[in-house]
Parts: C-alpha cells; structure tokens; sequence
C-alpha cells in the first residue's frame, strides 16, 4: 500500500524539532497561501479533505469548525482555539510523538487552524505529565516568535496569533473537551453539560473549538497537497493516514503512521513485525484497537478488520466487531493474558479516573472494580457477574460526558467475549461442566 | 410559548420552560436531587433522565428546554430502570443510618427510594468511609458519607451569598464537599444549606434531634425579623414551635431566607415575653386592663396615639378606627425605627428595617393624612397626657425621653413596658391571623399556628374590646372583617379581600395620579 507519509515525514531527522531544520524541509511554507485565502475557503479545504477528529471521536474536523457562530452572532466574543494535548487514553501514544519530533507541524496546523476560524488566541493543553514535551513545545513557539511566524501581524498578513501552552495537572478526564476547558479556566477538571456545546459557548464562555493534535498536525499538508490529495488516502468515510500506537505482545511496537482502510492482519504482520510468541496468529487473543475505551475484539474479529471507522463500529448483530477506531491506541493481548486480570486493571484506572460528578460514573465505576478484584480474588458469584454486567449498562449513555461509556464498554464487551474466563475464575465453568 | 409533550400531556408552558418544570405544570412529577429552581443547572445526579420521543437515548429533563413538538416520557420501563439504578449508586455508599440521622422524614433518598427504588441490595462490597459530624459553620454540621454530591450547598454559597466556601474535593467515589482548610461558613444564609441539601449531609445543628419531622405540623406564615417578609412554614407540634423553614415564594424571598430570621421563632418561647396584663406593675386580668385604659383615656385632655410597625395592618387599622371614632380629639403618630440592632441590610434578603410593617403603617398613614412622625412626636410629647402604643418600643426608639402615662399594648418586655402605667399582653406573629405589608409593597398574610401564651390576645381584638367601652367598636374582632373593611376604605388595597391575599400574598395597587401629592406609601 503506497501513501505518503504526512504526519511522520520528519520523524527520525536529525534536530526534526528545530525550526531552521524542518524549515528546509517546508515547515512554515504554507502560510502565504493561507493568507492569501479568505478562511471560509481554507475551512471549506479541510472540510472538503474528510479529515475526521483524530482524538477519538471521529468527528468530521470541517463541520465541527463550521459550528462557530457568525461574528455578528458572539456578541464581540473572541474565538479560542484549545489543542487537545491531554494524551491520556491507555494505549495511546501518539501526540507526544508530534509534539516531541515535529513540534512545528503542530505549530503550524494551529496558525493555519487560527486563521480559518478568526482566533486570536489559542492554547496548547498538556497532560500534566507531559512536563518534558512542553518544555519543547515553549521553544519551539519561541522560535516561531522569533521568526515572525507567530504574534502580531504574520508575515504581514494582518493576521495576528498568540499560542500559549499549558499543563494541567495530571487527570484522563482533562482529555475530554468540556473538562479541559474547565481545567483551563482554573476549575476543578469536570465536564460541564452539553448543550451550551463549546463551539458555541466553550472556554470562558466565548466559542470554542477543541482539537486533537493529530488533527490540527494534518492541516498543512491538507492545505498543500489540497483536499483532493487527502482524500484520495483511505477508504470510504475514513480518509488519510492515521497515527496507531501499538503496544503489548507484539515484535516491534511502536507508532506507525497508517492509510486509513488497512487491514489489522497485513498491519500485525508487516508493520509489528508479527506477535512476540509463536507462529502467525496463533498466539493472538484479543486487541483492543482504539485505546483502552473501545469494546475489546477477539482474534477471529481481529483477522478480518481494518483500520475503517465505518466497519469497526458496524454493531455485532450485523456482523461487525462493535467496537471503534478510538484514538488508535492498538492494544495486542496473547494467549498469555489473563483477561479478567486485564479488565480489573482497567476498571482500577476508570475508578480512579472519574471525575466524580455525576452519580452512575461516580459510584458505578468504583463498585465495579470491587466486584471485579472479588472475581479475580475467586470471591464471586454468577450474580456478582450480572450485577457487573448490568452495573456497566446502567453507566452507558447515562453520564454527563463519554467517561461513564468509557469505562463501561470494556466491561460489557469483555464479559460478552471472554465470558468463560471470568466464570472459570469464580470456579462456574467447572461446575457446568463446559470448557 | 412552546408546546410540549409530557406522557400523554400537551402543555404550553412560558419560553426558557425546562422540563421539569413543565413537566411539574403538567402535573406529573420528575425525581431530582441536583436540581433546583432557584440554582443553576448541574445535570449531575441523573436522576431527572428522561425518554425523548424519537431521541437517540435518555437525557435530562433539567437541561432541556421545552421547544414546540418536544414530546418526553417519564413512564417507560427504560425510565424506570434509570431511576433504580440511580438510587442504587447513590446508596452504595450510602451509610443508610436513617435512624439516627435527622434528614429522616424529609430526605429525598428515602422519598425517592419508597417510589422508584429496587427494593432488593446487590451490595456485597465494603462502603467508603468518610469524615461525620463536621462542624463547618456556626448552623451546620457536615456528614460527608450521607452526601450524594448534588452540588446545590456548592451553587448556593457561588450563586446566592457569593461567598464561595464549598467546593467538591477529590475524585471519583471519594468525592465529598468541604471548605478550604481552616474556614468556615462565613455567611448569615447558613440555614439554607440544610434546607436545600436533599439529603442529610448537612443538617441544623439547632434543629437536629430536637424532633422527628413527621411529628410537626406546617402553618404558611411571614418571618416578621425585617421588612423584607420572607414566606415561611411554621413547623410546632402541640403547641410548641420548633422551626420556621423558607416557604418558596419568588416575588419575595424565592426559596431562602436568613439565619437571624429563620432563629426568630425563639423569640415565641422568649422569657421576654409579656403574657399578662398589668396596671400600676400589678397583675390584673386582661377586661381589668382594658378597664383601665378606657377610665384612663376618659380621664386625659390630651391624648396621644402611636401606630405600630410590629403590629398587624388589622391591628393598626384597629386602633385608627378607633380614635377617630372615638377620641376627635387625639393626635396618632407612627415612630420610625428598631427596636433592638440587628444585621445590617445586605442584598440579599436581610432588610435594616427591623419592623415587619413599616410600609403597612406608611400606607396608612397616607391614608389618613393626619398622622404625625417621630419628630412631630417628639414636639407633641409636653402637652400630651397619656400616650397608647401599639407593640413598638417607642420609649427606646425616643432614647428615653421623658414621656407621659403610657399605655402599652405590646408582645415582648421591653423599655416601653417597663415604663408602662398599663400594659396588655398581644400575641406573637404566630399566634394570631392578620397581614403585614412588607418593604415591596406586598400585602403578606400570617397565620395562626399555635395558641396564644398565657393571656396574649391579637392587637385587634383587644383594641375592639377598647373601642366598645368607649362607645364605638372598630369592628375588629375577626382578622378578615378588619382587613376587608379597610381594603374597602384604603385606595391602594383596592380589590383585596383578606382571602384572596392567599399564600403568596398580593402587590398593593398603583398610586392613583391624582394623589401623588400624598407621601407615597411605600
């Protein structure tokens, strides 16, 4: 499969976060075209291009910045531009690879972002862990200074832009657009209702769009190459490339930059160099494909997926693997993994994690990790397992903001696809006499 | 105005509507906890989720706003499910110490647990514990397991007193409300929080364990601590009062009201209460007194007469009617002022006008166009020979000036009554039926719920006795004949009657123009 490496061109070359460096390599170079367009054109580029949010959600990126009221609908509110660096989902690792190797990429994606949308002012927000990252991120924006890229007047555009960066301190929820910006105002890191959504009234009540940074990294290439050129990447509804962090039991993990539409089995074998054990897939157990919050796969589901929006989320009862392409967090488990210990260990993390506002999530998540350390400790029964299962969808679609689902979809697909496991914990299977 | 849909209901209810308010209009019910009228929205207890005809899934009724064709349902199996399960994650770590936790009777868990709950426990987990009895202002003790984390005790201290003590701190099933370390409350609504907590997380430290709330009886009535007249519930058991709670009225103190107000229903089991009559110190029988006063009154040349703002608008209609039927002679003044100190105004509720009539005496006052303020009082004093007061503690309102016989018709002991030739005893805001008119211009019903102490009497009623010893009763025996004919004489209470003053009260009407030479009423 041939495609052009957009995200990770400059990867690997040697001072690939220095602005004299990539500059050479045409960083920055799009930026007169931009501004000799008007920004409703270059919004119609991204929307034309089918680029969808890579954070998670899939969101056409287009329609999303098209949802920023009229300037004489905001009242003389100004509009912020949050990149979404909060990079927290289990599994995935990818933005820090932006930020860490091409910084300037993303630099350059949120100018041209800014442009579109009228934004005066944007922010980076950084998981607090990302210490390092931003430190690279506040040098790289100090040469874009320096260079006149950023600031009053660039390149004497008229266009100003002021970029800032943040950390927070340290909360998965901050990943969520609504809790970050919460975060970024200086509130306690919680969610907030929808509506009012952010696009409309977003951080300190002005509209707002969030971005995840994979997203915003893609759109001087889009403006380059034109919409076309992206579009003719990938299949279907899921065009261009994709960023996949792969982890577990695999030969070379690592983050690879895909074509959208590539089958799980050629990525496996020729990108992860196969499974760490055994020949083939006969090893292969199950891979969570898109960060610790999408339903879990099973190997026959595995084999026969690709790396598509549409037929990850195509639901079980029509033939698909009901799950989601997610973030790209690529989470491979072999025979060597004990299932029941993995979801525990999942459901220790959403426990920890929620935020605590709302009751289903709140209490839910915290009585589902008991019951699961119970199962896992043999202390359960076939009830406790109904009661698991019917604790995760009285979760599901119940809560303020997507956490509650979150933490209940690898309950509910774990205990649908590895049901034997977790009965064989608590000592059932035997007795039913089925292996 | 959008028309909705609720179960099989069709509703138009006002723009900006959510749903369960018009859901409520509709006359059916939506569970809630986080939820209230008079907070913003926090959409976090999800107890309020709701079908939406022809949605994608379940949302809150609370965050949605009613727009024309919006059709929900509160009935499906899928709704019922919703709320057991609700319930059942806030009981998880519940400590279900109902017996001994004095929200029981008025919690919102227990209400909403007998309706909606599944009746049958799953738990078979450790609960997490926290911090009890947290003593974090000088009205309310905190029991962070009961909390459910609604967030209203957090809203209320950000939105209404602006003071912003209450945060939730932690995360996830440790999350609990609390103050930065080393505060406390610092605001004078703390009674409030009690009040809107749905649950017993925070309770009044001067109510708890006093009585279990099922045993109390409500009787609607006005706070009488300041002008402002804030509804309240009277809550007594056989005749003794045990608490006042806010009563929602939105023109006036919409769900709230202050510490010093809400602690003033001691006052009816005051020490300093006068409950019998007395001539000359001695204590005599209340006909003895009235006796008195009108051998008194025959016997002065030069009579004085003070309306009072602790009194009812029947009581000093009472004794308006009654000297200017009887006594052509008398001069009536009315004196501004408090009778003790108190909290000063602030914008919230509290008023530094301490008399709950004040504008109800204006008004009359107005209406007579002869009565004299303090100053002209103060003038009049030497060649008065007998000075009537009603309620106000006019000799400490004076300073002390030195004054003639007074006879005083009055509820507590006080300077006046101390200097009082005559005294007769008048009962307490609670103890009688009548209306005050509060610094708005509201004409506020009160109502009796408890029996007057020892020989207390309503103002009127012992000012009809007067008024027939003297020849011309003022026709005041009964509150709503009081009030009726003086809303039949007085231009701005025109239209009410004492029965349609309601629960809610009513606004005095506009002035007329052609009177706008007459100081305003209010």
């Amino acid at each position: 499969m041939s495609y052009p490496k957009i995200l990770t061109a400059n990867w690997g070359i040697e001072g690939s976060h220095l602005l004299s460096v990539v500059r050479a390599r045409g960083a920055y170079s799009r930026l007169p075209k931009a501004f000799a367009m008007t920004p409703a054109a270059l919004t119609q580029v991204v929307k034309d291009s089918g680029l969808r949010g890579r954070g998670g959600a899939g969101f056409p990126t287009g329609m999303k910045w098209t949802f920023v009221p009229p300037a004489e609908k905001r009242g003389g509110k100004p509009v912020y531009l949050l990149c979404n660096a909060d990079e927290s989902e289990p599994g995935t690792f990818k933005d820090r690879y932006i930020m860490w190797q091409d910084p300037h990429q993303l630099i350059e994606g949120m100018i041209l972002s800014g442009y579109a949308l009228g934004v005066r002012t944007a922010y980076i927000y950084l998981r607090g862990e990302f210490k390092f990252v931003q430190k690279r991120l506040d040098e790289a924006i100090a040469e874009a200074y320096a260079a006149g890229l950023l600031g009053k007047n660039i390149q004497g555009s008229g266009f100003d832009f002021d970029l800032y960066t943040h950390l927070g301190a340290g909360a998965y929820i901050c990943g969520e657009e609504t809790a970050l910006i919460s975060s970024l105002e200086g509130d306690k890191g919680q969610p907030k209702l929808k509506p009012p959504f952010p696009a409309v009234e977003g951080a300190w009540h002005a509209p707002t769009i969030v971005n995840n940074v994979e997203t915003l990294a893609v759109v001087p290439w889009i403006l380059e190459n034109g919409a076309d050129a992206y579009k003719a990447i990938g299949t279907g509804k899921s065009l261009g490339t994709k960023l996949i962090s792969v982890s577990g039991h695999v030969k070379r993990p690592g983050v690879y930059e895909i074509a959208l539409g590539y089958p799980f089995k050629d990525f496996l074998e020729k990108e992860c160099g196969g499974m760490l054990r055994g020949k083939g897939f006969e090893t292969l157990k199950a891979v969570i494909p898109g960060g610790s919050s999408v339903p879990v796969m099973t190997k026959d589901e595995v084999l026969r997926s690709s790396f598509d929006y549409e037929m990850l989320s195509t639901p079980m009862d029509k033939g698909g693997p009901g799950t989601y392409l997610g973030s790209g967090g690529f989470i491979v488990m072999d025979d060597s993994t004990d299932m029941v210990d993995s979801l525990t260990n999942l459901l220790r993390f959403y426990a920890h994690e929620s935020c605590g506002q709302c009751t289903p999530c709140r209490e839910g998540c915290g009585w589902m990790y008991q019951i699961l350390t119970r199962v896992c400790e043999g202390d359960a029964t076939q009830e406790d397992l109904a009661t698991l299962k019917d604790l995760a969808d009285n979760i599901h679609s119940k809560t303020i903001c997507f956490f509650g689902a979150s933490a209940a979809m690898p309950v509910q697909s774990f205990l649908l696809k590895f049901k034997d496991e977790f009965l064989a914990k608590i000592g059932a299977l035997s007795a039913k006499g089925a292996a | 105005m959008p028309k909705v849909k609720i179960n099989d209901t069709e509703i138009e209810v006002p723009n900006g509507t959510n749903m369960i308010e018009a859901a409520r209009l509709a006359g059916i019910e939506i569970p809630h906890y986080c939820y209230h009228p008079h907070l913003s929205v926090a959409g976090n207890c999800r107890m309020c989720l709701v079908d939406i005809v022809g949605g994608r899934g379940p949302d809150i009724a609370c965050n949605m706003q009613a727009r024309d064709g919006l059709a929900i349902r509160t009935d499906t199996p899928a709704v019922k499910k919703m709320r057991a399960s609700v319930q059942e994650f806030l009981l998880v770590n519940h400590p279900l110490d109902c017996p001994i936790c004095d929200q029981s009777g008025e919690c919102r868990l227990q209400d909403y647990y007998m309706e909606h709950g599944q009746y049958e426990s799953r738990l078979n987990d450790a609960k997490v514990s926290k911090e009890k009895r947290q003593d974090i202002g000088e009205l309310i003790v905190l029991d962070a397991e009961r909390c459910v984390q609604c967030s209203r005790c957090v809203r209320f201290s950000d939105e209404v007193t602006g003071t912003g003590e209450l945060r939730l701190m932690n995360r996830g099933n440790h999350t609990e409300i609390g103050l930065f370390p080393g505060e406390r409350l610092g605001h004078h609504y703390q009674g409030n929080l009690a009040d809107i907590c749905p649950v017993g997380a925070l309770t009044n430290k001067e109510f708890r364990f006093r009585r279990r709330v099922w045993y109390l009886r409500e009787t609607a009535s006005v706070c009488d601590g300041c002008a402002t007249g804030c509804n309240i519930d009277v809550c007594h058991q056989e005749g003794e009062v045990f608490r006042y709670n806010p009563r929602r009225n939105d023109a006036v103190n919409k769900s709230w009201m202050c510490d010093p107000g809400r602690l003033s229903y001691q006052s009816v089991m005051s020490l300093k209460r006068l409950l019998r009559a007395h001539v000359d110190k001695k204590e005599v029988g209340v006909d003895a007194a009235v006796a008195e006063v009108v051998r008194r009154i025959r016997n002065a040349s030069s009579v004085g007469v003070v309306l009072g703002t602790r009194a009812t608008n029947e009581a000093n209609w009472a004794l308006l009617t009654l000297v200017r039927a009887n006594l052509p002679g008398a001069r009536i003044f009315w004196v501004e002022g408090n009778d003790s100190t108190g909290l000063p105004a602030d914008k919230i509720l509290i008023d530094g006008d301490k008399n709950p009539n004040s504008a109800g005496v204006r008004l009359l006052a107005a209406h007579d166009g002869k009565v004299g303020d303090k100053t002209a009082l103060k003038d009049a004093i030497p060649e008065l020979k007998l000075l009537l007061v009603l309620q106000d503690d006019v000799v400490h309102r004076l300073g002390g000036m030195s004054l003639p016989p007074v006879i005083y018709f009055g509820t507590y002991l006080n300077d006046t009554s101390e200097r009082a030739a005559v005294t007769l005893p008048v009962a307490h805001t609670v103890e009688q039926d009548g209306s005050y008119t509060n610094r708005q211009g509201r004409v506020q019903r009160i109502r009796r719920a408890v029996n007057p102490a020892g020989d207390a009497l309503p103002a009127y009623q012992v000012l009809e006795k007067v008024g027939a010893a003297l020849g011309r009763a003022p026709g005041t025996a009964m509150p709503a004949a009081a009030f009726n004919t003086m809303a039949r004489a007085v231009a701005r209470l025109k239209g009410m009657d004492f029965k349609s003053l309601g629960e809610g009260g009513l606004p005095l009407a506009a002035l007329p123009p052609e009177s706008s030479n007459v100081q305003a009423a209010v």
